[in-house]
């Protein structure tokens, strides 16, 4: 029981979150000893694998026993048509709670979505009615909108020319994390940064 | 009159010190990170198995090092322009493979943000360039000596 309120704890958008992360976006323990910040692209294959494959892995070792807060970032790329579109989406769904859901479904959906462009459809099917409505007025918001883009500018500032990147901050040091990632090897790391 | 041997050795000590100076920066950016950053570098090119790539991007760096500080040095030219040139011309095979290929990582170079362009494999080509010229200038001083 103990163990399954931590993991809820962790599991939950984070209210204590610094101001720089959107709480929405954010998981784990703002406390964490490391931050791992991911600049992804939801058009983005390789953005897909970390979404799915790696994160879950992160989550169950790392983020619940909150040695790790994870922050999302949007990061569209030009060259995808539809991506800046889904980052709206969940950037919106971030403001009721519902980042996660929307961002599954998006990387899920998403080779069906980038070929015939109905974001949407993907994002409506996670969402109540009520909520849908919501998340579309939000997503044409200028503060939604103003978000998105302060995460590219993070980005671009940060040097990152490729999704999907990490930047894993532990104290002062800032490791750059780019394209695909071997667990192994990115377990490794963090075990050596926690040492 | 400056002779053409002195503009000879004046352009060889150069380009020793500067081509000896980018295998130690090139060093510098790996070894002052974690060595999973490299690793993962490595391991994105698909190549090698997960232990080589880690024999590989535990030892790499400090080779690069040792080549680059001979090189600025400058005893046994032959011997370590060789061993820069050969190491250089394994990077530049793998990176036009992995560009033919159409993959889109980072080289692994110099860091993070150094994506294979067309712009890499110039660089890289050039200073594999250099570091040939140099092995040449080092085995030519040799059969002069001898």
């Amino acid at each position: 029981m103990k163990v399954l309120v931590l993991a809820l704890a962790a599991l939950l958008p984070c209210l204590a979150a610094s101001s720089d992360a959107d709480p929405g976006k954010s998981l784990g323990s703002p406390n964490a000893p490391i931050r791992i910040e991911v600049f992804s692209d939801f058009e983005c294959p390789a953005c897909k694998g970390l979404h799915e494959q790696i994160l879950p892995l992160l989550m169950k070792d790392y983020i619940i026993s909150g040695k790790v807060f994870l922050v999302s970032r949007e990061f569209p790329l030009r060259m995808h048509q539809y991506s800046r579109e889904a980052a709206g989406y969940a950037t919106a769904a971030a403001r009721l709670g519902k980042y996660q859901q929307v961002a599954d479904t998006l990387f899920l959906t998403q080779t069906t979505w980038e070929v015939n462009g109905k974001v949407w459809d993907a994002v409506a099917k996670v969402l109540t009615p009520a909520e849908a409505g919501k998340v579309q007025l939000l997503a044409k918001d200028p503060t939604v909108l103003s978000e998105v883009q302060r995460d590219v500018d993070a980005g671009i500032a940060a040097g990152i020319n490729q999704t999907p990147t990490m930047i894993v901050t532990h104290g002062t040091s800032r490791f750059p994390v780019a394209g695909a990632v071997n667990y192994n090897l990115l377990r490794s790391m963090l075990d050596g940064l926690l040492k | 009159m400056v002779s053409s041997s002195k503009i000879f050795r004046v352009v060889v000590l150069v380009l020793r010190v500067v081509l000896g100076a980018v295998f130690v920066y090139a060093a510098w950016t790996k070894l002052r990170q974690p060595w999973e950053l490299f690793a993962m570098s490595i391991d994105a090119y698909i190549l090698l198995p997960y232990w080589a790539v880690v024999v590989v991007a535990r030892t790499l760096p400090w080779a690069e090092l040792a080549i680059g500080l001979a090189l600025v040095v400058g005893r046994w030219l032959r011997v370590w322009a060789g061993a820069a040139s050969l190491l250089l011309l394994v990077f530049f095979v793998l990176m036009v493979r992995t560009y033919v290929k159409g993959m889109q990582i980072d080289c692994g170079c110099f860091g993070l943000g150094d994506p294979i362009s067309p712009r890499t494999l110039a660089r890289d080509g050039s200073l594999l360039a250099g570091y040939l010229f140099l092995t040449w200038a080092g085995f030519r001083d040799r059969r002069k000596a001898a």
